[in-house]
This record gives C-alpha cells, sequence and structure tokens, in this order.
C-alpha cells in the first residue's frame, strides 16, 4: 500500500468518524431535553398547598357559620362562643399566610378577607367582654361575611379547575416533547449502532483482505523457497548419476581397444543403474509437479494386492540379487480399491527404502494383509530405525533425517500424498536401532467391483 | 416573603395585640391523651409539656413562605413518658379534624409538637397551642402530601390505639 492510499484511508475514516458528531448530538440533545422535560414535569407534580385551596377558603366559611350559630344560640355559651371567635380567626390568619394569601391576591380577594378579618377583630369579645350587644353585632357580621366568602369560594373552585385543565395540559405537552425526543434519541442510536456496525464490517473487511494478502505473501515465499530447495536437491542428485555416467565413459574411452567384453558389461551396469536413478528421480518430481497442480487422475480399480507385491518383490530381487527379500502373503481374497500404477509407485519406494537404509545381510520383508475393512503392506527393514527426533517429519518434502542420508527426501512425501489421494494413508512405526516398518493402508475393494473383476 | 404590603401590619396585630390574650393560662388543659397509655387517660397544662426537653426544627412548612424555627417537646419523649403501647395515633385538632398518625413516624423523625414559632408561642387564633411539625426540610419523603396531612394544628388530642 502506497502511503498516498494510507493517507487516503486515514482521510475517509475521519470523514465516517465525522458522521457520528451530529448524529451523537441529535441523540445526547433530545435524551437531555426529554430528561430536562421530565424533570420540570416531576417537580411539577408535587401537590402544592394551594392546591387545598377550596377547602381551606370552606373550612374558613364553615368556622363563620359554626361563630354565627353559636351566637345565636339561645343560651349563648360564652366558652364556646371564644372557641368558636378562635377558630374562625385562626382560618381567616391561614388564607392570609405565605402562598394562600398569593393565591387570593391573583383573585382579587386579598383585600376583602383583609376587611373580614379586621371586622371580626373589631368584635373581640375577649377585649370587649361577652355582651348581648356584641354577640347580636357578631351575628350581623356573620350574616353580612357569608355571602362575601361565598364568592371567594366559588371563584377559587372556578381558578382550581382552571388551574387543574391547565397543569393537565402543560403534562399533556411535556408528555408529547418527551415522545418526540426519545423517538428522536432512538432513532439517531439506531444511527449510532448501524454506523458502527457498517464500520465493524468495513474493518473485518480490511483485516480479511490483509489476512489473505499476508498469506498470500507467504505461499508466495513458501513456494519459492520450495524451489530454491528443490532446484538446489534435484541438481544435487543429477550430479551423482551424471558423474557416475562420466566417468564410466571416460574410463571405456581411456581403454580404448584394449576394452574387455567384461569391463564393457560393468560399465553398463554401472551407467544403466545411473540412468535408472535419473528416471526415478525424474518420475517422482513429474508425479510431485501433478500432486501440487492437481493434475493427477486416479482411476480406481480393485487391486490384487497379493499379485502386484509378488511383482513388485521380484522386480527388486532381480535388481539386488544379492539382498534377501521375504514376501507373506494373508488367506483370502486381498483386494484393494486404488489406482494400481500410483500402489505400484508407493510400495516400489518403501521397499527401495528398505534395501536402501539396511544393511546387504539384513533380510527386507513385505507382507500383504487385510484389517477390517482395509488392505495393508508392509514393508519391514532392520535398518537403524528412525530417531524420535525425525519421526514427525519424516513424510515432510526434503526432509532427509539426521544424520544425512543419501537423497532428495521426496520419496515418502510423495508416497504419503499418493496414498492419501486413494483415500488411504502410509504409518510408520520404527524402533531405533532396530528397524522400521512402512505400512500402505488401503481401503478395501467394494464386493459389486470384487466380483465383476472376478466375472471377467 | 411577597405578602402584600397592607397585610403584614394585620399579621403582626393579629399575633401581638390580639393573639396573646387567647393563649391559654398554664393551668389550663391544652393536652389530652387517652387510649393505650398508662392511666388510660391524661391531661396536660402548657407547663407539663414544657417540662419535657425541648427540641427546635427549622424547616419550612406547606402553608407559609420560607424556613421557620419551631420549639416544642418531641412527640416521641412525650409518649414514652406515658408508656404508650400501640401502632397509631389518633390527632385531633380543636375544630375536629382528625387523622391517624403511625407512631413509627415519631421514631423515624424528630416530629415535634411545637409551642412556638420563630420564638412567639403559638395561639388557638394562629395555629395553637400545639402544631405537629415534621422536619419536613431534613427528610424529602417528608415533602408530600401524606405528610402534610399530619402536620395538624390546633393540636388538642392524642389517642394512642
Amino acid at each position: 500500500m502506497s502511503l498516498g492510499q494510507t493517507k487516503g484511508l486515514w482521510r475517509s475514516d475521519w470523514l465516517s468518524y465525522a458522521l457520528y458528531v451530529p448524529v451523537l448530538a441529535i441523540f445526547l440533545g433530545a435524551l437531555i431535553f426529554a430528561l430536562a422535560q421530565s424533570s420540570t414535569l416531576e417537580r411539577d407534580m408535587r401537590i402544592a398547598a394551594t392546591q387545598n385551596m377550596l377547602w381551606v377558603v370552606s373550612q374558613t366559611q364553615m368556622e363563620i357559620y359554626a361563630l354565627a350559630l353559636s351566637v345565636s344560640a339561645p343560651d349563648r355559651d360564652e366558652d364556646a362562643i371564644a372557641r368558636r371567635y378562635d377558630l374562625a380567626i385562626s382560618r381567616l390568619n391561614l388564607i392570609q399566610q405565605g402562598p394562600q394569601a398569593r393565591y387570593l391576591e391573583t383573585l382579587g380577594h386579598l383585600d376583602g378577607i383583609e376587611r373580614m378579618t379586621a371586622a371580626l377583630l373589631d368584635l373581640d369579645p375577649q377585649r370587649r367582654g361577652h355582651t348581648a350587644r356584641l354577640h347580636d353585632a357578631l351575628a350581623d357580621l356573620c350574616a353580612d361575611l357569608h355571602p362575601q366568602i361565598n364568592r371567594i369560594a366559588n371563584d377559587v373552585m372556578i381558578a382550581d379547575w382552571d388551574k387543574a385543565a391547565a397543569r393537565l395540559d402543560t403534562y399533556r405537552d411535556t408528555q408529547r416533547l418527551v415522545m418526540v425526543s426519545v423517538t428522536f434519541s432512538l432513532l439517531a442510536a439506531l444511527a449510532i449502532t448501524w454506523l458502527l456496525l457498517s464500520k465493524q464490517r468495513q474493518l473485518f473487511h480490511a483485516e480479511v483482505q490483509t489476512l489473505r494478502a499476508s498469506r498470500l505473501l507467504k505461499q508466495e515465499q513458501d513456494t519459492a523457497s520450495t524451489y530454491r530447495d528443490f532446484a538446489a536437491i534435484v541438481s544435487h542428485q543429477l550430479r551423482t548419476p551424471l558423474t557416475l555416467i562420466d566417468s564410466a565413459m571416460h574410463r571405456l574411452e581411456r581403454l580404448g581397444d584394449d576394452v574387455s567384453a567384461s569391463e564393457v558389461s560393468r560399465r553398463r551396469a554401472v551407467v544403466s543403474g545411473a540412468i535408472g536413478r535419473l528416471v526415478r528421480l525424474s518420475d517422482t518430481v513429474l508425479l510431485l509437479a501433478r500432486i501440487d497442480n492437481s493434475q493427477i487422475g486416479v482411476r480406481f480399480e480393485p487391486l490384487h494386492m497379493a499379485d502386484i507385491a509378488r511383482t513388485l518383490v521380484a522386480e527388486a530381487q532381480a535388481q539386488h540379487h544379492v539382498r534377501r527379500i521375504d514376501l507373506s502373503c494373508a488367506e483370502g481374497p486381498l483386494v484393494a480399491w486404488g489406482d494400481g500404477d500410483l500402489v505400484g509407485h508407493i510400495i516400489d519406494n518403501l521397499l527401495s527404502n528398505a534395501l536402501k537404509f539396511s544393511a546387504p545381510d539384513k533380510p527386507v520383508e513385505m507382507r500383504v494383509f487385510a484389517q477390517g475393512q482395509q488392505i495393508a503392506c508392509a514393508v519391514s527393514d532392520q535398518g537403524p530405525g528412525i530417531t524420535e527426533v525425525d519421526q514427525p517429519y519424516v513424510f515432510d518434502r526434503y526432509y532427509r533425517g539426521q544424520p544425512y542420508v543419501e537423497g532428495v527426501g521426496l520419496g515418502l512425501a510423495l508416497a504419503q500424498s499418493l496414498a492419501r489421494l486413494q483415500g488411504g494413508h502410509i504409518n510408520l512405526e520404527t524402533w531405533p536401532g532396530k528397524g522400521s516398518v512402512f505400512t500402505l493402508w488401503l481401503d478395501a475393494a467394494p464386493s459389486g467391483s470384487r466380483s465383476q473383476r472376478s466375472d471377467n | 416573603m411577597k405578602l402584600p404590603t397592607i397585610s403584614i401590619p394585620l399579621v403582626v396585630l393579629a399575633t401581638v395585640v390580639f393573639a396573646n390574650p387567647a393563649i391559654q393560662a398554664s393551668e389550663d388543659r391544652i393536652l389530652t391523651l387517652g387510649g393505650a397509655i398508662a392511666g388510660g387517660k391524661v391531661a396536660l397544662t402548657r407547663a407539663d409539656v414544657l417540662e419535657f426537653p425541648q427540641h427546635q426544627i427549622v424547616t419550612t412548612t406547606s402553608v407559609t413562605d420560607g424556613p421557620q424555627t419551631f420549639e416544642g417537646f418531641l412527640i416521641r419523649d412525650l409518649l414514652q413518658d406515658l408508656d404508650a403501647e400501640g401502632d397509631v395515633v389518633v390527632a385531633r385538632a380543636l375544630n375536629d379534624y382528625q387523622i391517624e398518625i403511625p407512631i413509627s413516624d415519631f421514631e423515624r423523625f424528630d416530629v415535634v409538637g411545637a409551642l412556638s414559632m420563630e420564638g412567639v408561642p403559638l395561639s388557638s387564633r394562629d395555629k395553637g397551642p400545639i402544631w405537629i411539625v415534621y422536619p419536613r426540610d431534613d427528610h424529602p419523603e417528608l415533602q408530600d402530601i401524606r405528610y402534610d396531612t399530619r402536620w395538624v394544628w390546633q393540636l388538642v388530642s392524642l389517642h394512642v390505639q
């Protein structure tokens, strides 16, 4: 990625984040507004003293009425009159205090109440003494006050209802505002969520792209290093047989006409062995290349493993006539399902390895047997075995073990790949210092195909 | 305080000139107690209730402006002194207003039977002789109409049950 591209991305990042600011502002703004409105509503929801105003005024009205009754009673009980008088005064005092006074002032009744109180206090029996004249005057005053206080109660009732209705209007408006702001808030929250999600998706995509790119790069590097290794090892392995052929030719040339028939035959054997190695090497390389490019078509067919083993052991025996190669085949049908050419290549590889890695005086053994639904072909040698360190890498390409073992390190890797192509595998059992057993496992051929084969 | 100017001298007049004669002489019984208390029924004079430790509350009220200083006895002390046993107290006022107050109120809050406001004895021509006052400003939960109705003024009797 160039610097310019990075800068571009950086800028688009900022742009996409800048989108959040107005949305966040809408979200928070609407939420704060709703909160403020709700808190106003909450404060307003308390019942104020003046909402009790009608009751307070009607109590005053009642006390004045009770005073009128007590002064008009035939017995004119002075204690009762005094008590009633105090109560009436206390109620008039109450509606002239604090919030009550302000309420009455808005209705224009405070002056009236003050005049009433002054008139009543003017007839205080405790100060002026209980006389019939005072009681009569109190009765007259109460009769006079009654319609006035009645009007006040009337106005208070109407004002109360107006206020209650106005309050409900305010509540409704506030409620509506809160609902609208919460809706805005919700929409903004959804927008933010959407923005965040799409941002995350972009990031995820970018990450996947980076990952993919880095994996591709790694693959490229692996391939490059594979080919470097490959070229180095193969060219080295090509050198040995070519040198052998070259030196054999030189020898024959130097001998000129003096060359004996036995000499020619000896040199010819060397050359043909070297050519054999070259052919096997090129076969292996070609097969691996075909596997890498998925160009290998497996032609599945029922394979009579005992026959194949017998043929291969005979060929190996012909090449290595001093070696002892034992073959044992189990009883019964040993028909595997696979590709004859590929299986031949695998077993040939296992057999030549066994011969190569064990002393000439040690026998190599091949056993063919069935186990469950699988057919096995085990090749055992009495070589040095494989150390614990090397065991996990035996089937890896170019792995040649420690100490250095001659070879390309492709044979077992190829054999394992070929086995897997056919749905089978090769496993290893080894005893360092005693020998190894490589076993090719293949599925047994389906019974239908087997009978078909036997019909032919 | 937004009282109209004309009302101020009148209120002052009411409390100073006319209220004083309405404050009962100390031998008068100002509060009667009944119900589940020691002795079944007790009548107390102003001097009696003044013998309890006096307690001050500064609080706003629902019917006046600004904070007021009240002084009086703790209802809790009074009930304890009378070995009151019950869940509620029925408080009754001079005008027969009555309300049930849970005794737990007096345990949870320093509820006062106030005898004076701003140093002036409460008159029966205002909210005296006794006004039940809650420490409204110290406890937000008390700022509620359901507690306002327990602020009985012109208190004359308490009945424990």
